[in-house]
């Protein structure tokens, strides 16, 4: 790193810790009294009921990547994240609102650096006994994988989950219509997204990635841009729960989540866009042995490319999940996972490949293993997340440890470290990308 | 004044009667009405409970929530909900437990911001409930099947029972022993010990109540020996037989609280 780069970093730091540490002592010093009095005999007796609910966070994350890159900065994460969360509760409605003041440094200009952002804007009521509709910006999750999604077409947030962020960044919001009914033991679930949610993708921007069209590493941030669909997209699920087996259906019509088809935009310039895509798919989930079994499985029809011959637009699949989770010993969770990605028309696709040599296998497979391990009463929680492609010979090693000092402080680092034997595997194109994070919340 | 011989007499009896018929001698059984006064009061029930945790520096930890129960039948199988509303990062977060006598307990924890319904394996039932000293088998309650008794005291005021684990790999502990007053048959303290026999963790009851004729926990508090760390948890509202609905206790429940029912 270059000095003037080093002097840089170091000012912003000390502008996000500054800050960072003004507000949250504030907070916590507030925080501090009111809990004092809550906890006396007297002042359980009553409270004071009010509709409205406000809470919420300052966050600040800071990381970097540790191999040479060819994106912009080295920075993977440096931001500020002041949340606001209000719920008003009505007898007949309840409308959530979380919204977020972010100052991300590495966003290019300078100018886009601080913004608002709504994560969640819905309105949830029953319009009759057995109808749930929630309606608005809203996180939308099913499935029963870890980490690894198949009838899930939801918003995913990738950059977030590479950079180190909460969990709860990797899903993205998805401004949706959802309607759940109850029928007897069942439960059927429709969404409908009026415009298409994709993944927040990588852009170059925050971290690189095979071009299969350069076949290198590339970084284009902001040139690279994306034809979008302002069409909608629906998902459905019908769910019931036997005697604890829980049984799913799902079905799927819109796009793929990530822009996977090449097609010539109105000024004839080939760029990449999000073909059209139905799935359908179906899972169990289960105790077993004293331990949770899942199984899970979707089926994805490129509906351009129903023969898999256009090699500008990705094929259907097969997607294939077992999982097992059990307490090993006291506080120490392990579960594996073992996926097997099958891509449809396959000998249609290597024919018609460009570099048949570094295409996916017909068969992708990918085994996870997750330990957990929580102490201090689970204050302190040790987490390991592994992902391993004996297809690919590449990886992806998620470990984290995080520390709840009390309700109000929170602290934790991890890194994301990728590696693989070819830049052009689904992990191993980002090993450049591999980094180390720190996060500090105070929550109010 | 010949009454009161009569009456005197009529009252002695009565004693004599309820002293033989309190003095049991069969650990199963006292563990029996012990299990029945602790977590199966009326057909269902619900109640605001608070837990404070205070770690081995005296840092406090709170969690504030709302518990309803359902008893599919006395001693058998129940339903329960627990929704949280404190503090911020747990807020929303619903725990749904189908206990089950016969079988492991069917979990599951709703994370509202990842609008996920996560399932918890049986496994960890001896694992912290939500960061406090209570296990989640302490809330929702252990199945005495699991375990074998021997009376070891019967005084006035209390009936001491051991007991230990048939699978002694499913437990942190050797053996616990437990105070079951004879009145209202809750177990007012219960002791568990290592392999030492060295004291580790202490449960006790703090405070009850008699609310709709059943004797009510409403202060109880688990010690961790080791490091002195303990939490306290309370409750309030208590109300039994309040009609609650077989279908509320639902995944429906988990991302629609059912509000009637939890005011």
């Amino acid at each position: 790193m270059e000095c003037s780069t080093v002097y840089k970093l170091a000012k912003h730091l000390i502008f996000l810790g500054t800050s960072l540490f003004i507000t949250l002592q504030c907070i916590a010093s507030n925080l501090e009294v009111s809990d004092e009095e809550d906890w006396s005999d007297d002042n359980w007796s009553e409270e004071v009921t009010s509709p409205w609910k406000f809470s919420g966070f300052v966050e600040t994350g800071y990381g970097y990547l540790l191999q040479d890159n060819i994106v912009a900065s080295n920075l993977s994460l440096a931001e500020l994240t002041a949340r606001v969360n209000i719920d008003y509760s009505h007898e007949s409605f309840e409308l959530v609102t979380k919204s977020e003041l972010v100052y991300d440094h590495i966003l290019e200009p300078a100018s886009d650096r601080a913004f608002w952002k709504t994560r969640e804007l819905n309105v949830r009521f029953s319009p009759t006994n057995n109808t749930d509709v929630k309606i608005g910006r809203q996180i939308l999750t099913w499935g029963t994988g870890d980490y690894i999604f198949l009838n899930d077409l939801f918003a995913k947030n990738w950059q977030s989950f590479f950079s180190g962020r909460d969990d709860q960044y990797l899903k993205a919001p998805s401004d949706s219509a959802k309607g759940t009914w109850y029928i007897g033991d069942y439960s059927l679930d429709l969404t409908w997204t009026p415009e298409f949610s994709p993944d927040v993708y990588l852009t170059g921007e925050r971290f690189s990635f095979y071009s299969p069209q350069v076949e290198d590493i590339v970084a284009p941030a902001e040139n690279f841009s994306v034809q979008k669909t302002n069409k909608a997209q629906w998902s459905a699920r019908i769910a019931t729960n036997n005697n604890g087996v829980e049984y799913a259906v799902y079905g799927y019509k819109g796009f793929w989540p990530t822009p996977l088809g090449m097609a010539e935009n109105k000024n004839q310039l080939l760029l990449p866009y999000f073909p059209e895509m139905n799935a359908w798919g179906t899972s169990i989930r289960l105790p077993l042995s004293g331990g949770l079994f899942n199984a899970e499985f979707s089926s994805y029809s490129s509906i351009e490319d129903t023969q898999g011959n256009n090699p500008l637009i990705a094929n259907g699949q097969n997607r294939f999940l077992v999982g097992f989770e059990r307490e090993v010993i006291k506080n120490l969770t392990a579960s594996v996972q073992i996926y097997i990605e099958q891509t449809k028309h396959y000998d249609q696709f290597i024919a018609h490949s460009a570099t048949p040599e570094t295409e996916v296998d017909e068969n992708r497979q990918l085994l996870t293993l997750r330990l957990t391990y929580s102490t201090l009463q689970q204050q302190l929680i040790y987490s390991l997340f592994n992902f391993y492609s004996p297809t690919d010979k590449d990886g992806y090693l998620k470990p984290s440890i995080t520390y709840r000092y009390n309700d109000q402080w929170l602290f934790s680092g991890g890194a994301n470290l990728f590696w693989g034997d070819k830049k052009y595997t689904f992990f191993g194109q980002h090993q450049q990308n591999t980094n180390v994070w720190l996060r500090v919340k105070a929550q109010f | 004044m010949k009454i009161l011989p009569t009456l005197f007499i009529l009252s002695w009896s009565m004693l004599v009667f309820f002293a033989q018929a309190a003095d049991m001698k069969n650990a199963n059984e006292i563990i029996t009405k012990a299990n029945l006064a602790s977590y199966y009061s009326a057909d269902d029930g619900s109640a605001q409970a608070r837990m404070v945790i205070v770690d081995a520096q005296g840092n406090k930890q709170m969690r504030q929530f709302t518990i309803l129960r359902k008893d599919q039948a006395d001693l058998g199988n129940q339903d329960m909900l627990v929704f949280f509303s404190r503090p911020t990062d747990v807020k929303g977060t619903v725990f749904r437990v189908v206990k089950k006598v016969e079988s492991d307990d069917d979990r599951w924890l709703y994370l509202p911001a990842l609008d996920l319904v996560k399932r918890i394996s049986a496994g960890d039932k001896r694992t912290s409930f939500v960061g406090a000293h209570f296990f989640y088998e302490d809330v929702s309650g252990r199945n005495p099947a699991e375990d074998n008794f021997t009376l070891l005291n019967s005084d006035d005021k209390f009936y001491t029972i051991k007991a230990e684990a048939k699978d002694k790999n499913s437990v942190e502990f050797d053996h616990y022993i437990v105070r079951i007053d004879k009145q209202h048959f809750l177990p007012m303290q219960v002791d568990y010990f290592n392999s030492q026999g060295k004291k580790t963790r202490t449960m006790e009851v703090l405070k009850t109540k008699v609310i709709d004729g059943f004797t009510t926990v409403m202060h109880s508090k688990i010690t961790q020996h080791a490091d002195g760390s303990y939490t306290e948890m309370q409750f309030r509202n208590v109300k039994y037989d309040l009609g609650l609905p077989d279908n509320i206790f639902s995944e429906r429940s988990l991302r629609n609280p059912p509000k009637a029912w939890l005011k």
